[in-house]
Order: C-alpha cells, then sequence, then structure tokens
C-alpha cells in the first residue's frame, strides 16, 4: 500500500516511491521501493527486455501495483512511477578490448589472461612463445587487433628472461605508437628494459602476476586493470556499472550480516563473483564475455560439453544451434523444455567456469544467485540446482537469489546509503532458497553422511543417509531455523578441516528447503550417454519433486 | 530517402591513409597502403662489431618496435664500425645470446580498400569514419570479410535451401542472397566459384563451422585467394528470410552492397528502406518469430494474453497470441517476437 506523506495539506495524495533499475544489455530489471504501513518495500517488480520502450516497463509495474497501491493514488500510479527518483545501474556499454603478449600460454599467459578477464577485459588477441606460430603470423595478428590496450607477460622475477623482451619488442613493432597505454606485467628487473621499447609514459609496470614457477600473484595486476578499464572504456561514475555495484552490495551485506558472502551475477554479456567476509573485505570478478551469450560456450567443444551436462538427450547440433540463437537474441526466452534444459546447461557450464577462476568456494555464510536466468527460474528448486551444480559450495551454506535484480542498483548508493538501503529493504530483497549441505569425496559402499534435523517445536527429521553421488532435499520452509547434526564418512570433507566427524549446524529454511548434497566437488559423471543421462535425470527430480518429509525421528 | 550511416572501417596498423576527410569513395577504391612485415631475418650485430654478444643492447642505435629503412644503422662503435640494416623493416628484438637483432622485412606495398561507398567523416587512430548512404541490414551473426558486389537472389522462395548446383559461374563477384540454410558444401562451392558474399536466412552452426575450418585449412595450407562473406539475417538452425525482407532483395537485385561477414552488416547502395522490425509488437502487427518452435515463422499478432502466463518451459512471461501464416493460433512469449513493419506503410 502506498501512503500519502508529503502533500496531505493541499489535499491531494501523493506518494513516496523510488525505483531500482537494472539496465541489461538484453533485460531491464526494475523493482518500485514505496511505503507499506510504515515501512519501505519492494512493492512490485518487473523485467523486460532491454529493447522494449520505457513506458512499457512502467506500465508493467503499475499494472502489478493496481489493486494493491492506495486507491487515492491507484489512478496516477502510472505517472507517480515515471516520476519517481530512480537509482540505475546499466551494464557496461561496451568491453575494454586487451591485446596480450606472454612468454608461455601455461604459465605468464594464462595468469595474466585470468587477471585481465576478470577485470573486466575481453583478450582480443593472445600471442605466447609457444603458441606454436611464426613470428611473422603473431605479429600480424596484434597488428590487425583492435584494442584499448596491450598486456605483456613473462619472466620470472629473478631470472628476467629474453623471451620477454621478444614479445615486448613483438607489441612495440605491431602498436606502432599511437595512445594506447601498454601494461608490463613482467620480470621486475626487466621493466627499464622494456620501458625503452616505447614513448616515454606508454609502459605501465605493474607487479608481476607470475613472480616465480610455483607462485602466482593475480590481484596487483587485476586491481591495475579495474583501475584502467575505467579510466579507458568508463570514465567516471562506475559505480553505476551494474558489476561494481553488485559487488559493493554483496561487500555492505556481508559486513553489515557479518557473514562470508558469494554472490554470483550471470546476464547475458557479463558474469560477476563477488565474495565478501564478515568485515566486508570483498573480491569481486568481472568477465566482460562470461555471460550467456559467451563465445565460450559456441567455440568448438561447447555444444558437445553442454549436450553431455543435459537430463534430456538432445543432439549435439540441436544444442549448438540453441546456444547460437541465445547469443544472437539475449532478450528472448527459452519456450520450449529442451531450449530451458539447454539455457539451465549453459548457466551451470558458466558457473562452473566462473569458479574456476577463482579460490575454491569454501566455508561460505551465504550463496546468492541473480541475474535473469537464476533469479527468474521457473521453480526455485531449478535456481537451486543451478548454483549448486555450477558452484559447488563445500559446506554448510545458505543459498537465497535477488529476484528482483535489486543488489546492482542498491550497490550504486554511497557506502553508508547502501547499508541503509540493504538494512531497509532486508525482508523482499533476498528470496531465500534454504540451505545446502555440500561435501567432498566420498568411499562407494559407505555413507558420506547421516544427518537428523532438529525442528524447532516439530519433531525431528531422519536421521537422513546420504550416500556418494546422492542427494536428498528436506522441507524447511522460509523463515524456520533447523539444527543439523551431521555425521560424517571419514572420507568426506566439509571443506575446513575438522577432527570431529560429528557437526552440528543452524541452518534457516526457504522456498526449497535444506538440500544434503554428497555429488562431490567437481560433479563426477557416468561415461556412458544412457547412465549419466539416468543420473542427471534422478538429480534433476529429486530437486523437482516435491519435498516431501523423510521419516522422522524421535521429537 | 536512406539516412545515411556512419561506418567504422579498421585499419590494420601501419596503414598510410590515402582519403582525405570530406572524400566520396567507392567499394573498391583504395583508402590506403600498408607494408606488412614478412618472415624475420636475423641480422648479426656484435660479431661484425668483433664485441661479445650480451654487450649487444650497448651498440644498438635501434629500439625494438622500431621502424628502419634499408642502410640505416642498427648498430655503431664510433670510430670503429657500423652495421646498417640490409632491408627495411621492423626491429623486433635483439638477442644476448647470439648477439643479433631479429628484422621483420617489409613487404611489397598493398592497398587497402574500404569496401563501402560514402564520405569519409573522420579519420581516426586505426579507423576511418565513413558516412554511408545505403539502406543497411544488421543481421544476427555472420562470418568473414569485408566484401562488395552486386545482390543476386539465389532461391525462389525464402524457405528454400540454397543448394550448391544453384551456384555457376554467373554468380562470381555477386552477393548472393540464399533461403532458409545453406549446407558447408554449398558454402565452400560458392567461395570456389568466386561468389563475394552470401546472405541467408538461417544456417547450422555445425555447417558453418564446417565451412569456417575448410577455410582455415586451405588458407593454412596457402593458395586460397579472394575474399567470401556471410550474413545471418534471422537465426542458426533452418529458418527462412522473412517474405516482406526477401521481397525487398528481390526488387533491389542488381543493386551493389557491401557484405561484413564478421560484424554481421549489409549495405545496398541506391535503395528503398528496408522493411524495419520493432522489438515490442502490437495487437494487428505482422510478426516473425524467432525461438523454437516457431523460429523464422511469421504471423499476425491477434492478442495479449493479461497477466503473466507460463511459456511451455515454465517461465512466466507475457504471452502473445499469434495467428501463424499456416493458419495455426498460437501462444508465444512476447519477447520472442518482434513486429516487421513495411517501409513507410507499404
Amino acid at each position: 500500500m502506498m501512503t500519502d506523506t508529503r502533500s496531505r495539506e493541499v489535499g491531494r495524495a501523493t506518494s513516496e516511491l523510488s525505483l531500482l533499475v537494472d539496465i541489461g544489455s538484453a533485460w531491464t530489471k526494475a523493482a518500485v521501493v514505496g511505503r507499506a504501513l510504515g515501512r519501505w518495500r519492494i512493492a512490485a517488480h518487473a523485467a523486460q527486455p532491454s529493447a522494449w520502450d520505457e513506458a512499457e516497463l512502467i506500465a508493467t509495474l503499475a499494472a502489478r501495483l493496481a489493486g494493491r497501491a492506495d486507491p487515492r493514488v491507484s489512478a496516477r500510479i502510472a505517472s507517480l512511477l515515471a516520476d519517481a527518483p530512480r537509482i540505475a545501474v546499466h551494464t557496461p556499454a561496451r568491453p575494454g578490448r586487451i591485446a596480450l603478449a606472454a612468454v608461455s600460454s601455461e604459465l605468464s599467459g594464462q595468469a595474466a589472461r585470468r587477471a585481465a578477464e576478470a577485470a573486466g577485459w575481453v583478450v582480443v588477441e593472445a600471442v605466447t612463445v609457444d603458441d606454436g606460430r611464426p613470428v611473422v603470423d603473431r605479429l600480424a595478428a596484434l597488428q590487425s587487433a583492435e584494442v584499448d590496450a596491450w598486456l605483456i607477460a613473462g619472466g620470472f622475477d629473478e631470472e628476467g628472461g629474453e623471451g620477454a623482451l621478444e614479445v615486448a619488442g613483438l607489441v612495440a613493432a605491431a602498436r606502432g605508437g599511437g595512445r594506447s597505454p601498454v601494461v608490463w606485467a613482467g620480470s621486475a628487473g626487466l621493466t627499464e628494459r622494456v620501458g625503452a621499447f616505447f614513448e616515454p609514459g606508454v609502459l605501465r609496470p605493474v607487479a608481476n602476476p607470475r613472480p616465480s614457477a610455483d607462485r602466482e600473484n593475480l590481484l596487483p595486476l587485476r586491481r591495475y586493470l579495474d583501475g584502467l578499464i575505467e579510466r579507458l572504456v568508463e570514465r567516471g561514475a562506475a559505480r553505476q556499472l551494474a558489476p561494481i555495484g553488485f559487488g559493493r552490495a554483496v561487500a555492505e551485506l556481508a559486513r553489515a550480516s557479518r557473514l562470508r558472502v558469494v554472490g554470483v551475477d550471470l546476464g547475458a554479456r557479463y558474469a560477476t563473483w563477488a565474495s565478501a567476509d564478515e568485515n566486508g573485505m570483498a573480491e569481486s570478478r568481472v568477465v566482460a564475455l562470461g555471460g550467456l551469450a559467451s563465445p565460450t560456450l559456441t567455440a568448438p567443444g561447447g555444444p558437445a560439453r553442454i549436450a553431455r551436462s543435459l537430463p534430456l538427450a538432445i543432439d549435439e547440433l540441436a544444442v549448438a544451434d540453441a546456444l547460437q540463437n541465445l547469443r544472437a537474441r539475449p532478450g528472448s526466452i527459452p519456450q520450449t523444455d529442451e531450449e530451458l534444459a539447454v539455457v539451465h546447461g549453459a548457466v551451470r557450464d558458466l558457473l562452473t567456469d566462473l569458479t574456476a577462476n577463482g579460490p575454491q568456494p569454501e566455508g561460505i555464510d551465504l550463496l546468492i544467485g541473480s541475474g535473469r536466468t537464476i533469479g527468474s527460474a521457473p521453480l526455485p528448486a531449478q535456481a537451486m540446482q543451478l548454483l549448486l551444480d555450477g558452484i559447488r559450495p563445500i559446506g554448510i551454506v545458505q543459498v537465497a537469489i535477488d529476484p528482483a535484480g535489486a543488489l546492482g542498483p542498491l550497490g550504486a548508493l554511497r557506502d553508508d546509503e547502501i547499508v541503509e538501503g540493504l538494512g531497509t529493504l532486508r525482508d523482499d530483497l533476498l528470496t531465500p532458497l534454504g540451505a545446502a549441505v555440500v561435501c567432498r569425496g566420498g568411499r562407494p559402499g559407505h555413507l558420506s553422511m547421516r544427518v537428523t534435523v532438529h525442528r524447532v517445536g516439530w519433531r525431528s527429521l531422519g536421521p537422513i543417509e546420504v550416500r556418494p553421488g546422492q542427494l536428498e532435499v528436506v522441507p524447511l520452509p522460509r523463515g524456520q531455523v533447523a539444527e543439523l547434526e551431521i555425521e560424517l564418512d571419514p572420507a568426506v570433507s566439509l571443506g575446513a578441516p575438522r577432527r570431529a566427524r560429528r557437526i552440528r549446524a543452524s541452518v534457516t529454511g526457504g522456498a526449497v528447503g535444506v538440500v544434503l548434497d554428497a555429488r562431490d566437488a567437481p560433479l563426477l559423471l557416468p561415461r556412458r550417454s544412457d547412465d549419466r543421462r539416468a543420473v542427471l535425470g534422478a538429480w534433476r527430480d529429486t530437486f523437482l519433486r516435491e519435498v516431501r518429509p523423510p521419516a522422522e525421528g524421535a521429537a | 530517402m536512406i539516412e545515411a550511416s556512419l561506418h567504422r572501417i579498421h585499419l590494420p596498423r601501419g596503414t598510410v591513409v590515402s582519403a582525405r576527410v570530406g572524400a566520396e569513395i567507392k567499394p573498391d577504391e583504395v583508402i590506403g597502403l600498408r607494408r606488412g612485415a614478412m618472415a624475420p631475418v636475423r641480422v648479426p650485430i656484435t660479431r661484425p662489431l668483433h664485441r661479445q654478444p650480451a654487450e649487444i643492447e650497448e651498440l644498438l642505435v635501434v629500439r625494438p618496435g622500431e621502424r628502419v629503412d634499408a642502410e640505416q644503422p642498427l648498430a655503431l662503435i664510433e670510430g670503429a664500425g657500423v652495421v646498417l640494416a640490409p632491408v627495411a623493416g621492423l626491429v623486433l628484438a635483439a638477442s644476448g645470446r647470439d648477439g643479433t637483432l631479429l628484422l621483420a622485412p617489409l613487404g611489397a606495398e598493398e592497398t587497402v580498400i574500404g569496401h563501402v561507398r560514402g564520405r569519409v567523416r573522420a579519420v581516426e587512430e586505426g579507423s576511418l569514419v565513413i558516412e554511408v548512404p545505403a539502406a543497411r541490414l544488421h543481421g544476427v551473426g555472420g562470418s568473414g570479410e569485408a566484401v562488395h558486389g552486386e545482390l543476386v537472389v539465389g532461391v525462389p522462395n525464402p524457405g528454400d535451401e540454397l543448394r550448391a548446383a544453384a551456384i555457376d559461374a554467373g554468380a562470381t563477384g555477386k552477393i548472393l542472397v540464399g533461403g532458409s540454410r545453406a549446407s558447408a558444401e554449398t558454402l565452400t562451392r560458392a567461395r570456389a566459384m568466386g561468389v563475394a558474399g552470401i546472405v541467408l536466412g538461417g544456417v547450422l552452426d555445425k555447417e558453418l563451422r564446417d565451412f569456417e575450418a575448410i577455410q582455415r585449412r586451405r588458407r593454412e595450407a596457402g593458395g586460397m585467394t579472394g575474399a567470401f562473406g556471410i550474413l545471418l539475417v534471422e537465426g542458426f538452425g533452418k529458418v527462412g528470410i522473412d517474405p516482406q525482407l526477401f521481397s525487398w532483395f528481390r526488387a533491389h537485385a542488381g543493386r551493389v552492397a557491401s557484405l561484413f561477414g564478421a560484424d554481421g552488416l549489409l549495405y545496398v547502395y541506391d535503395a528503398a528502406p528496408l522493411p524495419s522490425r520493432r522489438a515490442l509488437a502490437k495487437v494487428g502487427d505482422r510478426v516473425i518469430a524467432h525461438r523454437r518452435p516457431f523460429q523464422g515463422r511469421g504471423g499476425v499478432l491477434v492478442g495479449l494474453m493479461e497477466d503473466l502466463h507460463a511459456a511451455q518451459s515454465g517461465i512466466p512471461t507475457r504471452m502473445a497470441l499469434v495467428r501463424f501464416e499456416d493458419g495455426r493460433l498460437a501462444p508465444v512469449p512476447l519477447a520472442n517476437i518482434e513486429a516487421t513493419l513495411a517501409p513507410e506503410g507499404r
């Protein structure tokens, strides 16, 4: 209900409203924040293809509010929404393009590429000394690349290395002057010599992401490239970028709730991974081509990989066409079951990729899924499965989604306002899916875990026995707290090393309940296609089946 | 009247632009010259100067990245000797191991052509901005290089597949408008027959990949000549070109067009406006569906369902009722259709 708070004296009701808007490359999400019974709530939210006009979005939101708004303002709700102040974020207009030249594809090249991609750059061309191409082809490739910046990596700090000088020379020759900056992330001992290849001020030295054969140090390079992309591609107003806003909101949420939080936002073009600890210390990775239109999905091998991960028998050619159509028309939605299965297969694959490019997610307290495909999955259980299959968050974790896509816009506020916004909208911002106990390891023929669910005021459930490769879903409604008593097999781990095999943990329920997941990490699947589909189908059915409580134990 | 659109031609580094701002250019006009690098040679530096290889950097008077002319000094010791560049080239690296300089000789001058007709609006770092007065069609994908040629319609109906047998010597240098699909064999034959480009409603991803793989292998083996571009208009799979657009192509057969495969872009000169598309269709609009099971099929939007309804996949969304051309009435997510509008109310 919208309340008139400002203009009673003039006899015309108004309303305190604001809009949180996330303008994505394919979909625009908007949430109406208004006051109801003295509290700020998300009163309605809607999403539409970004190609549609704003009037349509306002009309949809107005229709959702119809009948719920105060009768004094309901006739004017569309104009109130159109005039309402808005907090908006958007997907970057275009990603930063960088060319990479490195000594080794496996060591320096890999490290530099990961740092660049995690900072939101697209590596449009990569050459390495060991890429098997003649020097002249490498030069031609670099000369043809359309880039905003150059990145050179290679040589261990202690050893220097002629290879690094060679690739630096290649970049100098290919670049041929101009304004584009060159980032030197190679051996510290070579900085001066490499600097001499370029005009004064062009070379920007950064700490070596691969200082030695056995050590990686990506953070300084990633942070530098974070700043560079803001300066070169999205000048000013970085807070209004959806990936930045999302990361800030996750960090503040972690600090305010004193939880370790991981948020993943999967859009059409961008994928963002944001993790933060109890103190709000945050790390985020923004992959510019990591979303559903990612070329990795349609690259050779991609469709076959996705086809293998589906519980339905869909041939690789159809999967390839479906993925290409998803890339070509990201504002459309999967209409058939088969297309939805392909899209969900793609989401799992992209989340796995996103997770693999950083430290393993262990010891997370809260996992948040955002982006239209996850946040608006037809069933909450499907969203839960996407997140658990894709990320494999080892440990005991609460899982939630951001259905209105409100985290990004909230993260565009000033730091102190984010906390206020999160606190004000705490009941509506996230939809809790429930909790998950995800373990790694297990021995065939043995139980992975035996779990008893003690519910406050209700009879206990279990013990529920979960074998390797199995999962069980236990009902636990939203808001209900339960104490889990978990007995682990010695070959099974919940992440952090523990001496005790018996663990107690408190969890809160949600739309799905509590998922007891002993499917290992990464997921292990049979090689034979029939067997694999049977296993995948069984997992899907476990998630989707109407959750029935297992045998009740003693109260 | 067609409004001119701006087109950016990416120039390979090292291109010396010959076109001036304000100049009118034609698709086959030379807009710049470039000398590409050839396989590099090692030029001994320390040996002729009787120095140790490790001393090379002290001797050099050029640095990696620099362009040198033939006979330009590369290294010298005052009063004791000099090493001259044997050919004009790009300095790539200096080796402290063997005391040599890696020099990539510059090849013969090559011409750079823009493949578009229009007026040069700006010359920027690495690109040329052209004002192109042509009908501009953005496809959903494409492949290959920039090409230009005369438009030729290669199939009788928009839903027909372009067969290899339909391509003969008459199509050489032309841009062929196909139908709903072309196999890798057809595409390979088209290229071999000297066809400049192909416009298709759809293509199977597998066929396109097979074709690209064949081209890559041929390029690696050497001997491949001529550029070839493909433009995909509707989507992947067997998808016919929208009949309205197909009629437009028919009406414009014989006009010169420029096709930019990698950018998924086609310009047709001296043309009437294209049938346009509107993302949000309204009741009464002629529409085209973009996702299965109706992908590429046209019809009329006869109604919008109130509130959200679940699509077959279970996704709650706004649904439209479409009467397809085969008479079937079906609910389709509104996000999956586009209105197709005849140019200027025709």
